[in-house]
């Protein structure tokens, strides 16, 4: 079975154009959720990295 | 918070900050990094710091108002065994579970190309995308209960995941308390905010382990280089992510085999992205602890070519002396009261030692007592205390 691909930049573990592409149309402020969505990524990205870095 | 505490914490953060500056501040600080020597002094077994993160916090902090600490580790003792257990790592043997109650716990490395938790044709995974590598790949294989993707998911892979995150949110969120009680009741600098490693390092302690990329530096020389550039933005976007709001404290880079690879290997594999990654968080003002452990004497002339002040120089098995000679200019230095010292010698000789190092390293300003390496539970208290009251008597400017 393949593994999906998502290519997650240094700073997130699901890039928001995953979750962009999901949502489809927007019907409010992208930014908001957008800001939400980055905030979560990077504590999940410590979280894997400290994996590595920290224990 | 006392008046008095916090006058102090004022004074001891102005100290500190001065000398990694390369500065002279009014007295040399001292600021040690302790282990389960702090365990020990507080009189709980290394299990009970090791699984109880808070007792190994109180204990530090005993030590800090005990041997009158400048500033201090909040907890040297890192792998807090509640979050192994949870996550699975299977690279760890902990005090109280599978080791004596007073040793400190041990990394396993992968002896063989089997056991190694990168295997020699994954370079091209961890180079494409390094954190898909992680989840799927290398998490995996080194937690006890994580399923790879397309394995049949179970139970208690949900749960470590689950348990590891939260164990982890609660952990480092404790930190913040912690420094705020080591402020208010003990008056003390909490000494590093942030870590780093090596590219290499990481390839060589968690990826491939040191046997396996002895080999690979060898057979694949392109490869490993290829995966320390993938490397590097995630170390520094670690390192930026855990470092100080403020950017007082230094973020700490522990290194590790540098050493024990030639100069051209050093030059191909471990240096560039290093000094790349140090170079970048100095440009947003953010120092490095160099923690030298072990002698970096050999790659001394590559290290005085980071930028002036961008690193705090550590000292653990180097003749500080020289080490001084050589870069003390441009750095600031720490640590150098050799390990076996505090553990072996009378408090006469280290109180000797340390004068003589205060005279000659920190008479300019620019330097910041220490143990060579992490005081573990064979340093002797009269000894430490030897070093509190060396500071004491000389240290002053």
């Amino acid at each position: 079975m393949s593994i999906e691909k998502l290519n997650p930049k240094a700073g997130e573990v699901v890039p928001w154009q995953v979750k962009e592409k999901e949502a489809g149309k927007i019907m409010g402020d992208k930014e908001i959720i957008k800001k939400e969505w980055e905030d979560i990524e990077a504590l999940a990205y410590r979280y894997v990295w400290a994996v590595v870095t920290d224990f | 918070m006392s008046d008095d505490m916090e006058k102090l914490y004022e004074i001891r953060l102005n100290r500190y900050k001065t000398a990694m500056l390369n500065g002279k501040p009014d007295k040399v600080p001292l600021r040690i990094f302790a282990a389960e020597f702090s365990s020990k002094y507080a009189g709980f077994t290394v299990q009970q710091a090791t699984y109880n993160y808070k007792i190994a916090f109180e204990a530090v902090r005993k030590c800090a108002k005990d041997f009158n600490w400048d500033a201090t580790v909040l907890n040297m003792i890192y792998c807090w065994g509640g979050i192994i257990d949870a996550f699975g790592q299977k690279y760890y043997r902990l005090p109280g579970l599978n080791l004596p109650e007073n040793m400190g716990f041990q990394y396993v490395e992968p002896p063989d190309e089997e056991t190694a938790y990168m295997h020699e044709d994954e370079y091209d995974l961890l180079i494409e995308n390094p954190t898909e590598f992680l989840m799927n790949v290398w998490i995996p294989r080194i937690s006890k209960y994580a399923a790879k993707p397309g394995e049949t998911n179970i139970y208690l892979n949900n749960a470590a995941w689950l348990k590891g995150g939260i164990a982890m949110m609660k952990y480092f969120n404790d930190f913040g308390e912690a420094g705020a009680l080591l402020k208010s009741e003990c008056g003390a600098v909490s000494a590093i905010f942030g870590i780093l490693k090596s590219p290499f390092d990481v390839i060589a302690d968690k990826f491939r382990g040191f046997r396996q990329v002895c080999v690979d530096v060898y057979r694949q020389p392109k490869k490993v280089e290829a995966a320390c550039e993938a490397l590097m933005p995630h170390l520094l976007k670690n390192a930026l992510l855990s470092s100080d709001p403020s950017g007082t404290l230094p973020v700490s880079i522990w290194l590790h085999r540098g050493t024990l690879f030639n100069q051209s290997m050093y030059e191909q594999f471990f240096w560039p992205t290093t000094k790349e990654i140090i170079i970048e968080l100095w440009k947003k003002g953010i120092q490095t602890l160099w923690y030298a452990e072990g002698n970096w004497s050999k790659w001394l002339k590559y290290t005085a070519e980071l930028p002036e002040k961008s690193i705090i120089y550590h000292v653990d098995k180097e003749d500080i002396f020289e080490v001084h000679k050589q870069v003390g200019e441009k750095f600031a230095i720490s640590g150098g009261i050799p390990n076996d010292m505090l553990a072996f010698a009378s408090p006469e000789e280290v109180k000797a030692f340390c004068k003589k190092v205060i005279e000659i390293i920190g008479k300019d300003g620019g330097y910041i007592m220490d143990a060579g390496a992490i005081v573990m539970s064979d340093a002797k208290p009269e000894n430490m205390m030897a070093m509190s009251q060396a500071v004491e008597e000389y240290g002053y400017y």
